[in-house]
């Protein structure tokens, strides 16, 4: 079995030989960077550098997936957010908004071409050199934010909040705009070539937003989502998520993801069976601050009630290689 | 270096509260650096920055993702390394959750240390009864409020006495362990004592 049909099979409920060892959020590391002389600031903005850097995770760490792109900006770039790069800047640090571009409903322009906004580009070619050179062998896969999350690289989202009590109508057609966007952007990254698609949905944290906030704000608007875009794909939501948890697996994704602070064999206990629940391992804790030798039993703790174990969130690109060649072998096992 | 907090929802007060601190701590002798979610709107002009020898950095807006977090490490690292602050504030954006800024923000033990000094949660009095009745913002000030140490009840000067002891006793219903501070940046209450706070004095 290939490490994409694994992966590919894994997601769509099929059997397979073992879960596969992978992610759907970003992961590139400083070793694969060096390697192949990539910058990381400028990473974010040429395909062949993005390519070669999704590529070295599987060729240089036997991880089994190549994902791209590696920042949470891309699509409110193409929306009209600015991005701050960090060009000038000598450590590594991930791109970010640096002036959001939506005040009111009315400011919301929505590029009639999105293939050609912005990155989006970008990630598509780097998405058909992945492709090209990794042929089927590995799963090549993408994320994007999800409608709530996406609004707050547009505009504040505790203004979103409060806006949304007032008016929810309005807060309500901008949700629906950005999940236009979602599914667009989405089913271009699958013609593309991408295998496996996952939705972010960060921002709408059980800790910040109540279950029936969830419910009337966010959670229709995942629904039609997850019913446009190409299969398999996956919803992702980070803390303590198991007040949400039926919720999101009602969202119709084939998978749901959870991070370090959700209890799974609780989320097991709520789903059945059947659900393909992927749990999260804390990246910074595991692989970043954790010791040679207990990098493995860290990960492997994630396993309980768990279809398979993944990072529960993008992996800093600082960590020592060593300790992701421990991780791979341990969750490979 | 120490890493106080100033945290709280979106117009409570966290900039115009972070200048005044700058100011307190550096006639106290304390070299501060800032890292706020968004360099472009903290209204810092060169000369404060150089009368107070203040650092400003920009760790980027969003929810506290491990793409921000990374980036809050990174710039700690930095800051213990160059600067070399006395003290580090950190203004979170208005739906960050304040434990997660704390478990995110560690250094590198061969740059320096990193002490954990209070995190202080704002609540705007004048906008207490949205804050303490919208279904919708509950979760976000139930989870801020209670990973306060201290809760600075901030525009205190431009509300009613009814209302600031409604938002107090709002307050403390939430978090009874808070240490309530009344704050009113443009007289000046409330700034020392948080300043002292964010030192360890008189905690």
């Amino acid at each position: 079995m290939t490490p994409r049909e694994r992966v590919v099979k894994f997601l769509n409920g099929e059997p397979v030989d073992r879960p596969p060892v992978f992610s759907g959020m970003g992961n590139v590391i400083r070793p694969v960077l060096d390697k192949y002389g990539i910058v990381f600031s400028r990473v974010h903005r040429d395909p062949a550098a993005m390519a070669k850097a999704a590529a070295g995770m599987y060729k240089d760490f036997g991880f089994e997936c190549a994902v791209v792109p590696f920042d949470l900006a891309v699509e409110a770039e193409a929306i009209g957010s600015v991005v701050n790069y960090y060009d000038d800047v000598d450590s590594l640090l991930y791109p970010t908004i640096k002036e959001k571009c939506v005040k009111t409903i009315d400011d919301i322009k929505i590029p009639a071409d999105l293939s050609k906004a912005g990155r989006i580009p970008v990630v598509c070619e780097a998405i058909r050199l992945l492709r090209k050179e990794l042929g089927d062998e590995v799963a090549i896969g993408t994320y994007i934010l999800g409608p709530f999350t996406l609004m707050g690289q547009l505009k504040e989202l505790d203004e979103l909040l409060e806006e949304s009590f007032i008016e929810p109508e309005k807060t309500n057609e901008m949700l629906t705009m950005a999940s236009d966007v979602i599914i667009k952007v989405l089913k271009l990254y699958h013609d593309a070539g991408a295998d496996y698609l996952t939705v972010r949905e960060m921002g709408a944290t059980s800790d910040v937003m109540s279950p029936n906030s969830f419910r009337s704000l966010v959670k229709p608007h995942l629904q039609r989502i997850h019913a446009a875009i190409p299969r398999p794909n996956i919803l992702h939501i980070c803390g303590n998520t198991n007040y949400i948890i039926k919720d999101m697996h009602e969202c119709g994704a084939n998978a749901v993801s959870v991070d370090h602070k959700n209890c799974v064999p609780e989320s097991r206990q709520k789903l059945g069976d059947k659900a393909i629940i992927l749990s999260g391992f804390d990246p910074v804790k595991v692989l970043m601050q954790g010791k040679p030798g207990k990098i493995g039993p860290a990960a492997r703790e994630m396993i309980p009630g768990a279809s398979a174990v993944w990072p529960g969130c993008d992996i800093w690109p600082e960590i020592p290689g060593e300790n992701m060649r421990e991780l791979v072998g341990a969750l490979k096992e | 270096m120490k890493l106080v907090q100033v945290a709280g929802y979106l117009g409570s007060g966290k900039t115009t509260l972070i200048l005044s601190l700058v100011k307190e701590l550096a006639t106290r002798g304390r070299k501060v650096a800032v890292l706020v979610n968004d360099v472009g709107e903290v209204p810092v002009d060169g000369q404060v920055m150089e009368k107070y020898g203040l650092t400003v950095k920009d760790i980027g807006g969003g929810c506290i993702c491990c793409q921000v977090a990374g980036n809050m490490r990174a710039t700690l690292n930095n800051l213990a390394r160059n600067q070399k602050p006395d003290i580090v504030i950190i203004e979170p954006t208005g739906m960050a959750v304040p434990s997660a800024i704390r478990d995110g923000a560690t250094i590198d033990p061969k740059f320096d240390s990193l002490n954990h000094g209070p995190t202080i949660v704002l609540f705007d009095t004048t906008r207490a009864e949205k804050f303490l009745t919208y279904e919708t913002l509950e979760r976000l000030v139930n989870t801020q409020l209670k990973d306060a140490d201290i809760v600075a009840l901030s525009k205190t000067d431009s509300a009613s006495p009814e209302k600031v002891e409604y938002a107090r006793s709002g307050v403390l219903k939430i978090n009874p362990k808070a240490r309530i501070v009344m704050l009113a940046t443009k007289t000046g209450e409330g700034v020392p004592e948080l300043a002292a706070a964010a030192l360890g004095e008189g905690v």
